[in-house]
């Protein structure tokens, strides 16, 4: 079966997203564009994942829970998991190698860790839009040995994107590519790109989605299982991007 | 030295790329394409040199609380990026030169006798 769908996506913890976007809004909106699956993928944390998990149930949705986590040589890369700990665990390895930057909530944003209801649970008095401590090729080894699929976010952007930061896509565990327009073929490593929403406010929710082929029964499956369906369906290439026409 | 004075002594191709901004004084430099780097680093009123051409740039000049911007090498300056400069009155310079260059020329400038 097709099913449209969106595997970057930031919440009010990301500092620079719209405080209005929180994880129940995503997931809601996100039913309401039309979208099956959906995963949340703030800044270095996956402290919002269990609100997202809660409100995606609501909501009667397909979620993955994720991480865009920050290379030191700030390369963006999406860390996808099939549940809400598994994100949270891979985000327990990354905290103590988050660089201490200082922190301004007033000029870099709040950081809102909140539950399904909207209630705030924490203000995070650290910066989530540093860097790790961690080169990008040792990140998608950790990444893709803790079990999560490993994309390489935006490619071709002029910033935070492997091209910008390494000037090329160097060998390793991917499941995919995400790309915001057609990549050039040297970007892909061999791989089928995606679009990505990197949906920050709510009107970009549903901006750039991808149609991916699943086998009947893999949203319902959740979890691990549908993970790894959407493993094999990237690595087969059994997709659509945006720029391709759904 | 003025951030003006600087961007017409060091005799090079120097672009300005927005003319609204604050024509501060400035007190050091800093050249580095990390931004994470530059936010932990490079100190206020100074001067970032770098390829990083983009609006993220701006933000971090302005939390940082940097005079200005010189983008080496030519690169292309989005609009995005120049429009984040205006708001913020932070100096966006282009040069063809390259960053060790630009940093040789400014260290020179505000180590003058």
């Amino acid at each position: 079966m097709k099913v449209l769908a969106d595997l970057h996506n930031h919440s009010c913890l990301s500092p620079c997203a719209s405080l209005e976007q929180s994880p129940s809004l995503l997931a809601r909106l996100a039913r309401e564009r039309g979208l099956g699956l959906v995963a949340l993928t703030d800044h270095n944390s996956a402290l919002n994942c269990p609100a997202f998990e809660a409100s995606c149930r609501r909501e009667g949705l397909a979620p993955l829970f994720g991480i865009e986590a920050n290379s030191v040589e700030e390369v963006h890369v999406l860390c996808l998991f099939g549940t809400a700990k598994g994100a949270l665990d891979f985000g327990l390895l990354l905290r103590p190698l988050l660089m201490p930057l200082p922190y301004d909530a007033e000029k870099l944003g709040d950081q809102v860790v909140v539950d399904e209801d909207e209630l705030v649970i924490e203000l995070l008095d650290y910066y989530l839009g540093a860097a790790l401590t961690m080169g990008f090729d040792e990140l998608c080894a950790l990444a893709a040995s803790s079990g999560a699929l490993v994309i390489p976010a935006h490619v071709d952007r002029p910033m935070f994107s492997v091209s910008s930061q390494l000037g090329f896509l160097p060998p390793g565990p991917y499941d995919a590519v995400e790309s915001m327009r057609r990549p050039e073929p040297a970007l892909c490593g061999g791989l089928k790109a995606i679009s990505g929403s990197d949906a920050h406010y709510p009107e970009h929710i549903c901006r750039r989605p991808f149609a991916v082929e699943l086998p009947e029964g893999a949203l319902e499956l959740g979890g691990e299982g549908l993970l790894e369906c959407l493993r094999a369906a990237l690595r087969a290439g059994s997709l659509t991007a945006s720029w391709e026409g759904q | 030295m003025r951030i003006s004075e600087f961007a017409a002594s060091l005799g090079i191709d120097m672009e300005t790329a927005q003319g609204v901004y604050e024509d501060r004084e400035i007190s050091s430099g800093y050249s580095s394409d990390l931004l994470s780097d530059v936010m932990g680093n490079a100190k206020a009123d100074g001067v970032l040199v770098t390829v990083q051409a983009h609006k993220n740039a701006v933000a971090v000049a302005s939390l940082v609380g940097l005079a200005g911007i010189v983008v080496c090498n030519s690169r292309p300056l989005p609009a995005d990026m120049l429009d984040a400069a205006r708001v913020e009155g932070v100096a966006v310079f282009r040069t063809p030169e390259t960053a060790f260059e630009v940093a040789g020329r400014l260290w020179a400038a505000m180590h003058k006798p």
